[in-house]
C-alpha cells in the first residue's frame, strides 16, 4: 500500500510537472512549428522572440497593462480591505460580495459584458479598456490576500504606537504599513500575475493597438504554432521561479552572514 | 486635595449592557495599584478608558489635576505595556525603546543611546540589535516595559503583563517589574486576575465585580476584612458560613447547623438580627482528635485530603457546611479520609461580612 502511494504520488507529480519540462526543450528546438521530441537544438527562436517587433510589443503592451492594473487595484483594494476588515456598516455583506463576485462569473461572461459596455464608451482596443477590465479581475485576488493578512495583524501594536506617542498618520506610516508590507507586496503580485496571464478578456477587447502577450501568443499558436511560444512559457516559468525562490534566497543568506553585536546603538 | 489620577464616576455601557458602572479612584503619586477581578468585571474597560482606547459613557478622567477624557490615546503621556507585548517586529529591541522618543522628536543617535540605558535599566543590556523574535518571553516583556518608561510617561498602565509566562519567570518578573516601578517611582496600574500576583505585587488593590468596585484596600486589609462576601471568597481561600447575629453587644452570632459563633472583628455597626456572613480562613483552623479548650469546636468529617507537601488542605463537611482547613503537612497524618475529627477556632479568626 504504502509504495503503491508512493508510486502514485511520483506519477502524479510527473504528470503535472511534465507540460512545464517540455517547453523548455521545445524553445531550444530547430523545428518549424512545435514538436517533441526535437530534432536538433538551436537558439534561433529566442533570438526571434528578442528581435521581432510583432513579439516585442505584446510583451510590453502586457507589462504596461499588468503595471498599471497593479497600480488601480492597490489604490482600490487597501482603502476597500481596511473598510470591510475593520469597520462594520450597513451593506457590508453586499460590499463584501460585491468585492469577489469577479472571481465568481466565469471570464467569458464578463468578457462578453467588457466587450459591449466598454465599446459604448469607446474603450475597446485600448490600453485604458484592458486596464480597467484586468482591474476589476484583480481586485477579488489582491482583497483575498490582503483581507487575510489584516486580520491576522495585531491591533494592539496599532494600540501601543499610539499610546508611545505616533498619531494615527505616523502609527501607519511607521507600523501598520512596514508590517503589512509582505501582505501587500504579495497582493500586488497576485493583481500583476492575473493581468499578465489573462487571456479571454484580452482576446475580446484588447485589438491591435493593445494586443497583450497572452492573447499574441493565442493567434499565434491557432495559425502557425510557432516556437517562440516555447521560448516565452520557458522565459515565464524561469521569471515566477526567481520570483518564489527570491525571498527564500535573501532569508537564506541574511540568516547565514552573523549579525555584528554593535555596542550602544549607532553612536556614529 | 485631589490626587494624581482620579477616576470620577466612570460608567460604560454597551448598548443595555453596562460594563462600568460609577467607577470612582484616586491614586496618589507613585503608588502601585493592581486592579484584580474575574474576566468581565470591568477592570480592564477602565484601563481601557484610562489609556483612550475606549471612551466612557460618563465620567471623567484627571491626571495631576488636568482633565483627559478629551485627549487623543496620543496625546496623554501614559505607557501601556499589554499581554502580548505587542512589540513591533520589523524594529530592534532598542529602535522599540527609541519609538516613542522619535515620535517625540529626539534625534536617532540620542534616542538610541537613552534607549540602551533603559534596557539595561530592565537588565537587557546588550540585547539592543535583537529582533523581537530572538529574544524570549521575559525578554520582549522587558523590552515592552521599558519602551512603556523610556518616555517618562505620567502613567505606567500593564495589562495582564504576566499572563503568557511559565511560573518561575512569572515571580521572577513580578520582583523586577516592582524594582524598577519603584527605582523610576512611576504611578502604575496593573491589571490581573491572578490574587497573588495583586497580593505580592500591590500598594493597593482595587477587586472589580460586574463593573462595579467591590472594594479597594491595602493587600492585607483586603485579606483580613474584606467588605463583601464576593471579595473573601475571591482573595484567598474562606470558609463563608451564613449566620445571624444574637447579641450584637457581646458579639455572639448564630448558625443553625453549627451553633452559637463569638466573633473579634466587623467593620460595620452590627444589630440583633441581622444576617451576615462569617469568614474563617482555613489557615486559622486547628485540626485535632478530639475537643481543643477555649476555643469554639466542631465536629468534622474528613472527605478529600490534598498534600502539598509541606502543608496539606483538607476538605469536610461541619454539619453538612463544606469546610476547608489549612494544616501543616506534619499535622495531616493523625487523620485518615472518612473519619470525624474536631475543628477548632477563635473568635479572633472570625470576621463577620454584611453584604
Amino acid at each position: 500500500m504504502n509504495t503503491f502511494m508512493r508510486w502514485a504520488g511520483i506519477l502524479v507529480t510527473i504528470f503535472i510537472a511534465a507540460p512545464l519540462v517540455i517547453v523548455v526543450p521545445m524553445s531550444f528546438s530547430s523545428a518549424s512549428s512545435l514538436q517533441f521530441p526535437p530534432p536538433g537544438y538551436w537558439f534561433g527562436y529566442y533570438r526571434a522572440y528578442f528581435t521581432d517587433l510583432d513579439w516585442l510589443i505584446p510583451t510590453w503592451n502586457s507589462v504596461v497593462i499588468a503595471s498599471a492594473t497593479t497600480l488601480l487595484t492597490m489604490l482600490l483594494v487597501v482603502p476597500a480591505t481596511f473598510a470591510l476588515v475593520r469597520h462594520k456598516f450597513r451593506g457590508k455583506s453586499v460590499a463584501d460580495l460585491m468585492m469577489l463576485m469577479p472571481l465568481a462569473v466565469p471570464h467569458i461572461v464578463m468578457a462578453v459584458g467588457y466587450y459591449s459596455y466598454l465599446g459604448d464608451l469607446g474603450l475597446v482596443h485600448s490600453h485604458m479598456g484592458v486596464i480597467l477590465a484586468h482591474t476589476c479581475l484583480s481586485v477579488p485576488i489582491a482583497f483575498l490576500v490582503l483581507s487575510a493578512n489584516l486580520k491576522g495583524f495585531d491591533r494592539n501594536l496599532e494600540r501601543a504606537a499610539l499610546s508611545l506617542g505616533a498619531s494615527p498618520t505616523k502609527t501607519f506610516i511607521h507600523v501598520t504599513l512596514p508590517i503589512l508590507r509582505p501582505g501587500l507586496i504579495i497582493s500586488a503580485l497576485f493583481a500583476f500575475v492575473q493581468s499578465f496571464d489573462e487571456t479571454v478578456v484580452a482576446i475580446f477587447i484588447s485589438g491591435r493597438n493593445a494586443e497583450t502577450l497572452p492573447r499574441k501568443m493565442f493567434d499565434s499558436i491557432r495559425q502557425e504554432a510557432d516556437p517562440v511560444i516555447a521560448v516565452i512559457s520557458t522565459l515565464l516559468f524561469f521569471l515566477v521561479l526567481v520570483g518564489i525562490a527570491a525571498p527564500y534566497f535573501i532569508s537564506a543568506l541574511r540568516s547565514r552572514v552573523p549579525k555584528p553585536s554593535r555596542s550602544p546603538a549607532g553612536a556614529h | 486635595m485631589t490626587s494624581y489620577l482620579e477616576l470620577s464616576s466612570i460608567t460604560k455601557s454597551y448598548g443595555n449592557f453596562t460594563a462600568l458602572d460609577n467607577v470612582s479612584l484616586s491614586v496618589e503619586k507613585g503608588e502601585f495599584v493592581t486592579f484584580l477581578g474575574p474576566s468581565g468585571s470591568g477592570k480592564t474597560t477602565t484601563l481601557m478608558i484610562v489609556a483612550g482606547f475606549e471612551k466612557a459613557s460618563g465620567g471623567s478622567v484627571q491626571v495631576g489635576g488636568r482633565s483627559i477624557s478629551e485627549l487623543a490615546p496620543h496625546d496623554r503621556n501614559i505607557g501601556i505595556v499589554f499581554q502580548n507585548y505587542a512589540l513591533f517586529p520589523h524594529k530592534t529591541a532598542a529602535e522599540n525603546v527609541y519609538f516613542p522618543l522619535q515620535m517625540r522628536g529626539v534625534s536617532r543617535g540620542k534616542g538610541l543611546r537613552q534607549a540602551e540605558e533603559m534596557l539595561s535599566l530592565v537588565g537587557l543590556k546588550g540585547f539592543g540589535h535583537r529582533h523581537p523574535k530572538e529574544l524570549s518571553g521575559g525578554q520582549q516583556q522587558r523590552v515592552a516595559l521599558a519602551r512603556a518608561l523610556v518616555f517618562e510617561p505620567s502613567l505606567l498602565l500593564l495589562d495582564e503583563p504576566l499572563g503568557a509566562l511559565d511560573k518561575n519567570l512569572r515571580e521572577q518578573m513580578q520582583i523586577e517589574i516592582k524594582r524598577i516601578q519603584r527605582s523610576l517611582g512611576v504611578t502604575t496600574i496593573f491589571v490581573t486576575h491572578d490574587q497573588s500576583e495583586a497580593m505580592s505585587m500591590s500598594d493597593r488593590i482595587v477587586v472589580f465585580e460586574k463593573g462595579r468596585i467591590e472594594q479597594c484596600a491595602a493587600p492585607l486589609d483586603i485579606y483580613h476584612r474584606p467588605q463583601t462576601s464576593f471579595v473573601a471568597a475571591f482573595i484567598g481561600e474562606s470558609n463563608l458560613i451564613p449566620a445571624t447575629v444574637t447579641n450584637a453587644a457581646s458579639r455572639e452570632a448564630d448558625n443553625p447547623l453549627l451553633g452559637s459563633f463569638e466573633y473579634a472583628g466587623a467593620d460595620n455597626r452590627l444589630t440583633d438580627g441581622q444576617a451576615v456572613t462569617l469568614l474563617i480562613r482555613p489557615e486559622h483552623i486547628k485540626l485535632s482528635r478530639n475537643q481543643v479548650e477555649n476555643r469554639k469546636n466542631v465536629r468534622m468529617i474528613v472527605d478529600t485530603i490534598v498534600n502539598y507537601g509541606d502543608n496539606a488542605l483538607v476538605i469536610g463537611r461541619a454539619g453538612d457546611i463544606p469546610m476547608r482547613v489549612r494544616v501543616l503537612g506534619a499535622d495531616v497524618v493523625i487523620i485518615k479520609e472518612g473519619e470525624e475529627c474536631c475543628i477548632s477556632w477563635t473568635p479572633d479568626s472570625v470576621f463577620v461580612i454584611t453584604k
